[in-house]
């Protein structure tokens, strides 16, 4: 059975800390993508909908007690349609969009919402109560390992310089740049209403709201001088900076998948078809080159090759880890990370990998172009990629 | 009239000063208001940024530079950073209305009489009635500024001249004016002593005051001294440092680090405006010093004056010294003197400067001729600058950091043998020293019933000094009250059924002779008197253990004797806060290790506000072994509320010992958990503080003191914590920060602070975690990098990161 993307948007991205989004809700942020999403296909109702999944990589705190459900009741505003809540850390949302795939390919529904969202302002990295199994910390630590620790690794093992690392992270900045300038982004992103309550100087109760519709991230002004003065933050004379990693982030990306019942029934206009998507696990303590071993494996599930595809997404989790699976991997420079990746943009875990599904259609239809990649590497040492094809 | 209250301070002007002066004030738990000048024009920056003259930003550019350079100052002026917000910032065209609301108005702008006569014209217009207007010039006489004020501002105005660091230099000088209010006076001698932490000093309104006079005598005599003498700049400085009571930085250091500038400055200002001082001709500035005034060598300011320091070839700097007669630089050489040598075992101050300065070398003959012309000299000084000979001894001690005054030293070396030597030298002296000699006077000061009496010259007789009455001061107890000794501790009676335990090893470290003492105090007190303070006048409260014990058991692979010597220091801990009467411990300066373990066992801390507590027992390859790390546990137990993220309370605990943090204030403590909050105190004056340890041992005996019963209700995290340890030192090793030796370390340190790998959270007892923490300190001792550390402190003082 035939599967279809037929819609799909995401939030601008916001700063994690202290940036626009830190007043919204994770929840609310999901809610308000899905709601554009309905709103943009006014003959579907939301009983039509057969599930909701949420990819989210901490779900806990403001992103427990069953976001997936909770998600699908604040943005259908029915009862009826179920949820799920989906947790493979950074490849969540491209997980999202592969399990719906599945389901309607098996006959297990047949229009399905999926997605990811992660809010990172509220919740602390790696989450708020870390509790390692004692035993498996003292015989494999690097199960547990901080993602920097690994990028160092990475670093170190594929010789990846501080300097090449540096001038990919300006590169990163200045197509990013270029992007919001040229408003390449504007068909993704659904515009959030911030609201503020605040107190102002003389402690009065105040409210504030903006409309929050362009990614946050890219830095101007930024230089490769400026990104090579900053200090390593994750090992004593490394080279991983926090300017050539990816930024932790906030925002939500959700696409629809339907049936091809469903798209004659409602006369949908297909964007997109998953070809393929592949996992797969490495050494922990390389966790970056995770890619290296996936995107071949979801290539040979496609029955294509390298020379194939015509734009690839790969998350910017670090420099060091891109440019050694751009190396390894021989992918060509020209097409990845075209409007620049998550050290400019920004990396909401969760959220990523329907981000990144999202702006490769764009960028796709605006080059009308067929294949499109999207890959990313994966905490406790895994490798995700997904394949797209234009329609 | 009603009490005065300070409750808002305003410091006018923001410089090195001012900003310091203000961060002080908030320490002290005031608001304060600090203003200064808006600028004349926009600077680059504003202009860049398209800021106007009408800007905040700008307006208050000076004041938020000058504020935010100096909390960011090491030493840093804040006891803690959460104090910031205490100050508000601003400028005297937009706030000086906001005066109006403070008890306290200081002034610290430029050394300008006319600038200055403006401010106040101004602060008159605002002030409210009553409040406290000073000025801290250093130069410049109070009288002067009365002119055109009202009569409420003259009774209410005064000289409050702080040194710098104002909060780590101890002195305040108070100088009234013929028109200041005498309540006024002594209000602020009092409050600036209580509440300010100050030793203040009562001075008149002449040049220099007392500090500046007699200090900068003192050295403006040692430059001619030097030259006739012919001594170098580091034999001089060998013999005026440490060995005599005085600060490292000595005499030409000294002046490097205020500035040959301002020394000449201060110099000329007494020559000029004291003609009637008969060692004017001392004022003057030799010509060695004028040249190097002239070639700009000014000291620190301008990166060489006695001293510079050069890069050598091989990289390393290097400190040079100048040669006095051809003014060139050279390599410092090594200083011998026989006197040294002699006194340099001798722990006692007075015993020591005595023996240098009769030794026959040329050290003692420098000695002999610099004492006696500086006592000549201060002798002259009553009645012109103090009425109290002991405001100069206190001017000159809080001011420079002698350990003993002019006279004090005098009185070390003898008033009437000294007195003959110098008139056998040709020194003149005053003649109400003859007189009180011939009366049969025998000393400046003497001790009666515990209270120190000076030498009143006025009255011909021994007065007490003001304000001391009442205090209880070792000192003066020493001597007649002192019930047992042995080598590193004495037990003296304070009276009221309080004994006071004192340490007085090398660096008050915790060895075999401190344990028996504490011991020792606290099978008396509970035999024969009602509480127990522990506190002493040495440099520091304790440097910590006696690091070099542990290291021969541990190098003689004495383990059993080791762990026995262990488990006696943490019965000791343990006795110190389970006897029969209560144990107050009052802390100074430096509090680590045993040092912060004995604190953390006392019933009550009555801590300095300069208290430097820490468990830094890393640095020497070990995890705190006297009931330290049980005690963190304890804490870590009673601070968790259900529903607590426990992890991450743990993991606090866990990285103050981890990361040896020591509080850079009693405050700090606070914050990082070896104080206790509603338990503890922190006292900001040092001169108060035994008098309130031994004041609150009292009260406890009031309360109905009764012995505490061992815990045995700790809940402690097993195995829940034990995973994020380590991964933690995992990751910490792997990043490159910690070495593996650490790495071992922490895990050890998480393994006791967890109470053990158990299955799940448990209550367990305080020997339960002793004992962990014991076997883990001895397993560190069997490993070879640790020996290493051990012997690095041992024999170098240094730690070693292997």
């Amino acid at each position: 059975m035939d599967t279809y993307i037929v819609a799909g948007y995401r939030t601008a991205v916001g700063k994690s800390g202290r940036g626009s989004l830190r007043f919204s809700r994770p929840d609310d942020l999901a809610a308000g993508v899905i709601q554009h999403i309905m709103q943009q296909n006014p003959s579907i109702t939301s009983q039509e909908i057969d599930d909701v999944i949420v990819g989210n990589a901490t779900p806990e705190a403001e992103q427990g007690l069953n976001i997936g459900r909770l998600v699908s009741l604040m943005g259908l505003n029915s009862i009826d349609v179920p949820g799920m809540t989906v947790n493979r850390y950074c490849s969540s949302g491209l997980e999202t969009i592969a399990i719906a795939d599945s389901k309607i390919k098996n006959g297990m529904g047949s229009l399905i919402i999926a997605g990811g969202v992660e809010s990172m302002s509220p919740i602390a990295m790696g989450g708020w109560r870390i509790v390692p199994n004692a035993k498996v910390a003292k015989e494999n630590p690097s199960y547990y390992w901080g993602m920097g620790l690994t990028a160092e690794e990475v670093a170190n093992k594929y010789k990846v310089s501080r300097e090449d690392q540096d001038e990919f992270a300006f590169h990163s900045h200045m197509k990013a740049l270029k992007a919001n300038e040229n408003g390449t982004f504007k068909n993704d992103i659904v515009p959030i209403n911030v609201e503020q309550v605040y107190l102002d100087e003389s402690g009065k109760r105040k409210t504030k709201s903006s409309t929050f519709d362009q990614d946050e991230g890219p830095r101007k002004g930024t230089s490769i001088e400026a990104l090579a003065r900053l200090k390593p933050v994750f090992a004593n004379g490394g080279s991983v900076t926090a300017g050539n990693s990816s930024q932790t982030s906030d925002g939500a990306a959700f696409v629809m998948v339907a049936s091809e019942e469903m798209v004659k029934r409602h006369q949908l206009k297909p964007i997109a078809r998953m070809v393929s998507y592949a996992t797969a696990g490495v050494d922990p303590r390389i966790m970056g080159i995770g890619p290296v071993k996936a995107i071949p494996l979801a290539l040979k599930q496609a029955g294509l090759k390298l020379n194939d595809i015509d734009l690839i997404e790969l998350n910017e989790a670090f420099a060091s880890q891109s440019i050694a699976v751009t190396r390894e991997l021989g992918l060509n420079p020209e097409i990845l990370n075209v409007n620049g990746g998550a050290i400019a943009l920004g990396h909401p875990l969760g959220c990523t990998g329907a981000k990144l599904s999202v702006q490769i259609f764009n960028e796709l239809k605006r080059r009308n172009k067929k294949y499109g990649m999207v890959s990313m590497c994966v905490g406790t040492g895994q490798g995700a990629a997904g394949i797209f094809e234009m329609l | 009239m009603s009490k005065r209250r300070i409750k808002k301070v305003a410091v006018l002007g923001s410089g090195v000063m001012g900003s310091r002066i203000a961060c002080h004030f908030a320490n002290i738990g005031l608001e304060v208001l600090l203003l200064d000048i808006v600028p004349r024009e926009l600077n680059e920056k504003e202009k860049a940024k398209g800021a106007s003259i009408e800007d905040k930003s700008v307006r208050n550019r000076i004041v938020n530079e000058a504020f935010s350079t100096a909390i960011k100052s090491k030493p840093a002026p804040l006891y803690s950073k959460s104090y910031t917000n205490r100050v508000s910032l601003g400028n005297f065209d937009d706030d000086l209305e906001k005066v109006a609301h403070c008890d306290w108005v200081i002034e610290v702008v430029v050394e300008r009489l006319d600038i200055k006569k403006v401010v106040f014209e101004k602060v008159e217009k605002y002030r409210k009635e009553g409040s406290i207007i000073s000025s801290n010039t250093s130069g410049i006489p109070i009288e002067l500024m009365l002119e055109g004020r009202s009569e409420d501002f003259q009774k209410n105005f005064l000289g409050t001249h702080f040194f710098n660091p104002p909060r780590y230099l101890e002195l305040l000088e108070i100088i009234p004016s013929s028109k200041t209010d005498a309540s006024l006076v002594d209000f602020l001698l009092d409050y600036g002593r209580k509440y300010l932490g100050k030793k203040t000093v009562l001075a008149k309104d002449t040049p220099a005051f007392i500090a500046n006079r007699i200090g900068v005598f003192s050295i403006m005599s040692l430059f001619h001294t030097v030259k006739e003498m012919n001594l170098s700049v580091e034999e001089v400085d060998k013999l005026t440092g440490p060995i005599l009571g005085r600060p490292k930085s000595a005499t030409f250091r000294t002046c490097d680090v205020v500035g040959l500038d301002t020394l000449i400055h201060v110099a000329n200002g007494v020559r000029e405006n004291c003609p009637d001082d008969e060692r004017k001709s001392s004022f003057e500035i030799p010509a060695y010093v004028q040249k190097m005034a002239d070639n700009g060598w000014l000291g620190s300011k301008s990166q060489q004056g006695f001293y510079k320091k050069i890069k050598g070839e091989d990289g390393k700097s290097q400190i040079l010294s100048l040669d006095l007669n051809t003014l060139e630089y050279s390599a410092q050489e090594k200083v011998k003197f026989d006197s040294i040598g002699k006194a340099r075992e001798i722990d006692d101050i007075k015993e020591r400067t005595r023996v240098l300065v009769n030794h026959p070398d040329k050290g003692g003959e420098f000695y002999r001729k610099s004492f006696y012309e500086l006592f000549s000299y201060v002798s002259y000084r009553l009645p012109e600058i103090s009425d109290e000979l002991f405001r100069i001894d206190d001017g000159v001690r809080a001011g420079f950091g002698w350990q003993l005054g002019p006279f004090e030293s005098w009185d070390a070396l003898g008033l009437k043998e000294t007195l003959d030597k110098m008139k056998e030298a040709g020194a003149d002296v005053a003649a109400w020293i003859q007189e009180m000699v011939d009366a049969g006077h025998e000393s400046f000061y003497k001790v009666e019933k515990g209270v120190k009496h000076y030498y009143d010259v006025s009255s011909k007789s021994y007065l007490p000094i003001p304000g001391t009455e009442d205090l209880v001061v070792l000192d003066n107890l020493r001597e007649e009250h002192t019930i047992w000794k042995n080598k590193g501790t004495t037990i003296i009676d304070l009276g009221d059924g309080i004994l006071n335990l004192e340490f007085h090893s090398k660096m008050n470290t915790i060895g075999a002779e401190t344990i028996q003492g504490i011991n020792k105090a606290i099978d008396l007190a509970e035999k024969e008197y009602d509480g127990l303070v522990i506190y002493n006048t040495g440099g520091n409260f304790s440097a910590g253990a006696n690091v070099g014990m542990i290291f021969m058991m541990a190098v003689e692979q004495e383990y059993d004797e080791l762990s026995f010597a262990i488990k006696q220091f943490q019965n000791t801990m343990m006795r110190v806060r389970y006897s029969s009467i209560p144990v107050v411990v009052a802390t100074h300066q430096m509090a680590l290790g045993g040092g912060c373990e004995l604190s953390m066992h006392a019933d009550k801390v009555i801590a300095h506000a300069e208290t430097y507590m820490g468990l830094v027992e890393f640095g020497v390859g070990v995890i705190p072994g006297g009931g330290g790390s049980k005690e963190f546990a304890l804490r870590l137990s009673d601070g968790l509320k259900e529903g607590d993220i426990r992890i991450n309370a743990f993991r606090e605990r866990f990285l103050t010992i981890g990361q040896a943090q020591v509080a850079t204030s009693g405050k700090e403590a606070f914050e990082m958990g070896y104080l206790r909050d509603g338990i503890d105190e922190v006292i900001v004056s040092r001169e108060l503080q035994l008098t309130r340890a031994k004041k609150a041992t009292i009260e406890l005996v009031e309360k109905g003191y009764t012995q505490p019963i061992e815990r045995t209700d700790i809940k402690v995290l097993g195995q829940e914590a034990l995973g994020i340890v380590y991964v933690g030192a995992n990751t910490m090793k792997s990043g490159n920060y910690i070495s593996e030796h650490d790495q071992l370390i922490s895990e050890k340190l998480g393994y006791v602070l967890a109470g053990g790998d158990l299955s799940e959270r448990t209550e367990v007892s305080e020997r339960y975690l002793l004992d962990l923490e014991r076997k883990a300190f001895v397993e560190l001792c069997m490993k070879r990098k640790t020996l290493e550390r051990l012997q690095s402190i041992v024999s170098k003082g240094k730690v070693l990161r292997n």
